[in-house]
């Protein structure tokens, strides 16, 4: 099947752990454990991946073109051991594209509502 | 590229316990990353603080295990049922129709230098497209040039060759290998030329680079220096490029025979090596079927071992265990240079 007739939209919604890889991932490949220091850096440790969900979803991502190996190599900033590099794919892009549009409509709902900006405890208090 | 020799922590070695809970599948792709991570992350947690950190490292691991251990057999056990049913994944139809490749690789230090300048890369691409379209490369590269310069210089041919190969749009694969490494030497020779505007000898990074493809039955072979691509058929060693070497040259010529040049005090001159302004590549293809073995080495190996004595080792042994002798083999017999090898096994 060619990447260019696949629908993005049909991979969607995306799990936590696989939207925030692919986000990890969009600028620039990185090794597993990059992607875990990315990824709680970008949210301030909120989010945290254990080595099984990491690659669980990996290995699930590659499958579904997403992403795909890049090569291995040591990392300069560590120690000599050989790293498994991982990159988008063109669809891997595309996919999170569509994702994080999708969650700007949901954003947009929310504000319209006026969720963020409302009240926080709605009818809770005397 | 050998493991830490420090003893393993305590930590690591229950979690290596622990990892033997995924299901026997997943455990064979993804155990040694996952290890590797972990050591990773139990690294960074000693060094932030000790007693909190193995803390926090171990709540989240083992939130992490219990969740994916079994997110992982529910997967697997899908996978059984579906595979009952005839619902075949879209990779194995990818593997027959192309042939399946299995490859090992592995690069060492050796036992007299202080840096390993070598670098390999093997890429098969996930996407079943460009996989029919390109095929798969495998790419080794000795780097020379002082300091950190020859591991630079290696390192950027790998990764280049794969960018322009993967890149190119064209029909003819042995010309798209040969840009491929050509590209691999303008990159190296600009950086060259940043670094040292008055092109002083002395500065300059440079490397040899062998790739091949193996794409249907054909393998395409292209090389610059002394690393060689192998072909190993019926036990039978055939050494498929040409090494750009005065040994190589004088071997040829019928004045030297194989064993005098393995071990003439000039054998590691070359004449030709990427990082230059101009760089001529040579290019070799060759029809390829199952059961045969490709081998891509640096001159640390064949220096220090025969053509009979590699074919006996790899026709015995897996590609993975095979690159593993051939090293040690290497390394028993003075290890004098960094030595990487490569083995590709095809439809084993």
């Amino acid at each position: 099947m060619s990447d260019e007739k696949r629908d993005p939209r049909s991979l969607l919604p995306l799990t936590p752990a696989v939207l925030h890889i692919l986000l990890a991932l969009v600028d620039g490949e990185r090794h597993g454990y990059g992607i875990m220091q990315e990824v709680a850096a970008r949210t301030g440790g909120t989010i945290r991946m254990g080595p099984g969900t990491l690659y669980g979803s990996i290995k699930r991502m590659m499958a579904d073109g997403l992403i795909e190996e890049s090569g291995e190599r040591p990392d300069p900033a560590m120690d000599d051991e050989r790293r498994r590099y991982y990159r988008l794919t063109g669809f891997g892009r595309r996919v999170v594209r569509a994702e994080v549009e999708r969650l700007e409509q949901v954003v947009r709902l929310a504000r319209e509502k006026q969720v963020l900006s409302g009240p926080e405890m709605l009818g809770g208090q005397a | 590229m050998t493991p830490a020799k420090e003893a393993a922590p305590f930590s690591f070695r229950v979690y290596r316990l622990l990892v033997q809970c995924y299901p026997t599948e997943f455990r064979k792709e993804w155990e040694r990353e996952m290890l590797q991570t972990f050591r990773d992350c139990y690294r960074e947690a000693v060094r932030q603080q000790v007693s909190q950190g193995l803390l926090r490292l171990w709540s989240l691991t083992l939130y992490d295990l219990t969740l994916s251990v079994s997110v992982e057999h529910w997967r697997a056990f899908l996978a059984r049922w579906r595979r009952l049913f005839g619902f075949e994944e879209r990779k194995i139809q990818v593997m027959t129709s192309l042939f399946s490749i299995c490859v090992g690789e592995r690069s060492d230090i050796g036992r007299v230098r202080s840096e390993n300048e070598d670098s390999f890369l093997s890429y098969m691409p996930q996407d079943s497209d460009l996989l029919s379209k390109k095929g798969a490369l495998f790419v080794v590269a000795d780097g020379l040039g002082g300091h950190t310069g020859g591991e630079q210089a290696s390192q950027l041919a790998v990764s280049a060759v794969r960018e322009a190969y993967y890149a190119d749009d064209g029909r003819d694969t042995a010309t798209a290998l040969k840009q491929a490494i050509e590209y691999a030497n303008e990159r190296i020779y600009q950086e060259n030329k940043a670094k040292s505007p008055a092109a002083s000898k002395e500065k300059m990074m440079g490397t040899t680079c062998v790739a091949a493809v193996v794409l249907g039955d054909t393998l395409y072979a292209a090389n610059v220096g002394d690393s060689r691509v192998y072909v190993v058929r019926n036990g039978q060693v055939r050494q498929i490029t040409k090494d750009h070497s005065l040994v190589a040259d004088q071997v040829t010529a019928g004045l030297l025979t194989d064993e005098q040049a393995r071990a003439h005090p000039e054998r590691n001159k070359i004449y030709r090596c990427l990082g230059l302004e101009k760089v001529e590549v040579d290019a070799f293809t060759e029809k390829v079927q199952e059961g045969e073995l490709i081998l891509l080495c640096t001159d640390g190996l064949w220096q220090l071992l025969s053509d009979e004595e590699i074919g006996d080792i790899v026709e015995q042994y897996s590609p993975e265990e095979s690159v593993q002798r051939l090293i040690e083999q290497a390394n028993e017999r003075g290890g004098v240079d960094n030595t990487t090898v490569v083995v590709a096994s095809i439809g084993a």
